[in-house]
């Protein structure tokens, strides 16, 4: 039956071509929403992924990365004497003004850590190395973030004036963007501590190493005695920061509803393709059932047919996708699209041809063999 | 060696047909007995609604007749499941209609083989089998050749290779050819009467009286009667 049932497909190249479009229209707009709500999610988390830790010390209240107070100067050294602790590495993620060429002020986020055996921060260097934010005034700024900080090229050495100070480009980042596309300026927790007019050992979060992930709710449970700690799990910190971000700010829904509006016109192209398909052998197909073939093998013509079109539709939807993410990176957004995202995408635009195929299924399955000979 | 002929292969008794239901109930067959012997060909002749094409659906196990027995090659389909009854049809039965109903987008030979690998015949016999019955009727040149690419009458002949390719001990035929000119449909009625042998049977719906001549046995309907059973003889 797959030989009658894809030559059916075939021998119809405008039906063929307007079901490819339906479902390579579906799984390119799924793929892209997909990757972008994970590439939010990435963005919104990225300096808490990339400044690791097992456990994430803040003030009591805060729920997300970018608003937080900054905490005592001992408590570093409160957490370092609990057992298990092997590192206190401290974090500083706070709010700052710039003051541009023309007298306008802008918004960034200034963000200083010491960062883990075997990462840096920050962590994609198109110009300078980590190493250059150690001399004094130093800080590293997205190329993306170069003009619309006033900054000119090349910006390496360029003064720029924060918090109503001079510092000097000493790196430029690449693709280090924050969900609310507000620049992220990076430095050196001392340098960082001097700009926002912190006192030595202060910072805004502490990310804590643990001995033995085991003792986790022990330290947890040592550290929140004092009143004004809390103490969360990094990857739980990363869920309330992108759960913040992605999910209140309805930026989630936005691109559900458009993954959805992609799924449901791929459903009615591909349901309307196979349905005139079935329509249009409805009698040759009748021919088959009187001649003895079972419900079921009449119902695989359908079944072959929606497969073909599910995986080839799907593997043009994916060549599209990855050009467009291509595209939009150009503009500093992320879309995601690794084997989990291609993995669900796929999966969904399978189901979506399976429930596409269903009425057609039905009408060959129904199919009277005795109008053959009417 | 060939095992005895049967007195019937298909065996309908008692056969009573109604469509529809309560006070839109149409009565189309009437208490219809009739036999098809091995090693005839029989016409079913009769008026447009005289119940010829209801009966010849029901002698096929295409419809259930509201009462009445169907036996067909020693198994009574009216007491079988529906895939029951497609499982003999499979087997026994070889259909040809007015119309070819080939896939257009199948060659001849794809559209014999097909119909013999949804038997479960490996595929490499199919086309052995679906070839032969293509040169049996003709069509050894036309063999790659798609259905718009062929006349009404080599289709037709394709439609009767595939009915006959899977060696069915029954051919059943609706007004096979009524699309046909003249010369091509005799053509075509050659091509049944050669098959119809000692261990099987063809019983074909017809007004065209030119058939006449292929024909072993004629039925005429009228009202959803059998009115008339003459043997002919052939010369």
């Amino acid at each position: 039956m797959i030989r009658i049932a894809l030559s059916s497909l075939f021998f119809e190249r405008g039906k063929l071509l307007a079901a490819l479009s339906g479902v390579a229209f579906a799984a390119n707009l799924v793929l892209v929403q997909a990757g972008l709500f994970f590439g939010f999610q990435r963005a919104s988390t990225a300096v808490i992924t990339r400044a690791g830790g097992d456990l994430w010390v803040m003030a009591r209240g805060t729920q997300l990365v970018d608003f937080a107070d900054p905490l005592s100067p001992g408590v570093g050294e409160q957490i370092r004497a609990v057992p298990c602790v092997e590192r206190a590495r401290p974090v500083i993620f706070s709010w700052a003004s710039i003051r541009k060429p023309s007298g306008g002020i802008d918004n960034v986020q200034l963000i200083a850590a010491e960062a883990a055996p075997g990462r840096a921060l920050p962590w994609s260097l198109a110009e300078g190395l980590p190493d250059d934010l150690r001399a004094p005034k130093r800080i590293a700024v997205d190329e993306a973030d170069l003009d619309r900080l006033e900054i000119p090229r090349p910006a390496i050495g360029q003064p720029v004036e924060l918090q109503d100070g001079p510092v000097y480009v000493g790196a430029v980042t690449r693709g280090i963007r924050s969900f609310t596309v507000v620049p992220y300026l990076f430095a050196e927790p001392r340098e960082a501590r001097r700009i926002l007019g912190l006192a030595e050992g202060q910072a805004t979060f502490w990310a804590v190493d643990l001995v033995d992930r085991g003792c986790a709710g022990d330290v947890r449970a040592t550290i929140e005695r004092h009143p004004d700690l809390v103490v969360r799990d990094r990857t739980q910190f990363e869920q309330m920061t992108s759960h913040y971000w992605v999910i209140g700010s309805g930026a989630g829904a936005t691109l559900a509803f458009a993954a959805l509006l992609g799924l449901i016109v791929g459903l009615v192209v591909v349901g309307q393709t196979l349905y005139s398909l079935t329509e249009s052998r409805s009698r040759e197909l009748a021919t088959l059932k009187a001649m003895g073939a079972s419900g079921r093998e009449l119902a695989s013509f359908v079944i072959w047919q929606a497969g073909l079109l599910a995986v080839a539709g799907s593997v043009v939807g994916l060549v599209w996708a990855a050009g467009l993410a291509r595209l939009v990176q150009t503009i500093g957004l992320t879309v995601v699209l690794d084997a989990t995202v291609i993995g669900a995408g796929l999966g969904t635009i399978t189901g979506m041809c399976a429930l596409a195929s269903l009425a057609s299924v039905r009408k060959v399955v129904k199919l009277e063999a005795a109008k053959v000979f009417r | 060696m060939m095992p005895p002929p049967e007195s019937s292969l298909i065996r309908a008794a008692h056969v009573h047909m109604t469509f529809g239901d309560g006070a839109l109930a149409t009565p189309v067959l009437h208490d219809v007995d009739l036999q098809l012997r091995p090693g005839e060909l029989t016409l079913l002749t009769g008026p447009s609604g005289s119940g010829k094409t209801t009966l010849v659906s029901i002698m096929a196990g295409l419809l259930r007749p509201k009462s009445g027995t169907v036996d067909v090659c020693g198994h009574r389909i009216t007491a079988m499941s529906e895939g029951e009854v497609a499982r003999v049809r499979r087997q026994h039965v070889g259909f040809v209609f007015q119309t070819d109903n080939l896939f257009p987008s199948l060659t001849a030979l794809g559209n014999v083989a097909e119909v013999l690998r949804l038997r479960g015949m490996p595929r490499t016999e199919a086309l052995g089998r679906a070839r032969a019955a293509l040169e049996r009727v003709g069509l050894h040149h036309r063999l790659d050749h798609r259905p718009g690419e062929l006349s009404g009458g080599q289709r037709q002949r394709v439609a009767v290779a595939r009915a006959l390719a899977g060696s069915p001990r029954l051919v059943i035929g609706d007004e096979i050819t009524s699309a046909l000119d003249g010369a091509t449909a005799l053509q075509v009625m050659e091509l049944v009467r050669a098959y119809v042998t000692p261990h099987t049977a063809a019983l074909i719906v017809t007004h065209d009286h030119r058939l006449e001549r292929f024909a072993d046995r004629i039925v005429a309907m009228e009202d959803g009667r059998v009115v008339a059973d003459q043997a002919v003889a052939r010369a």
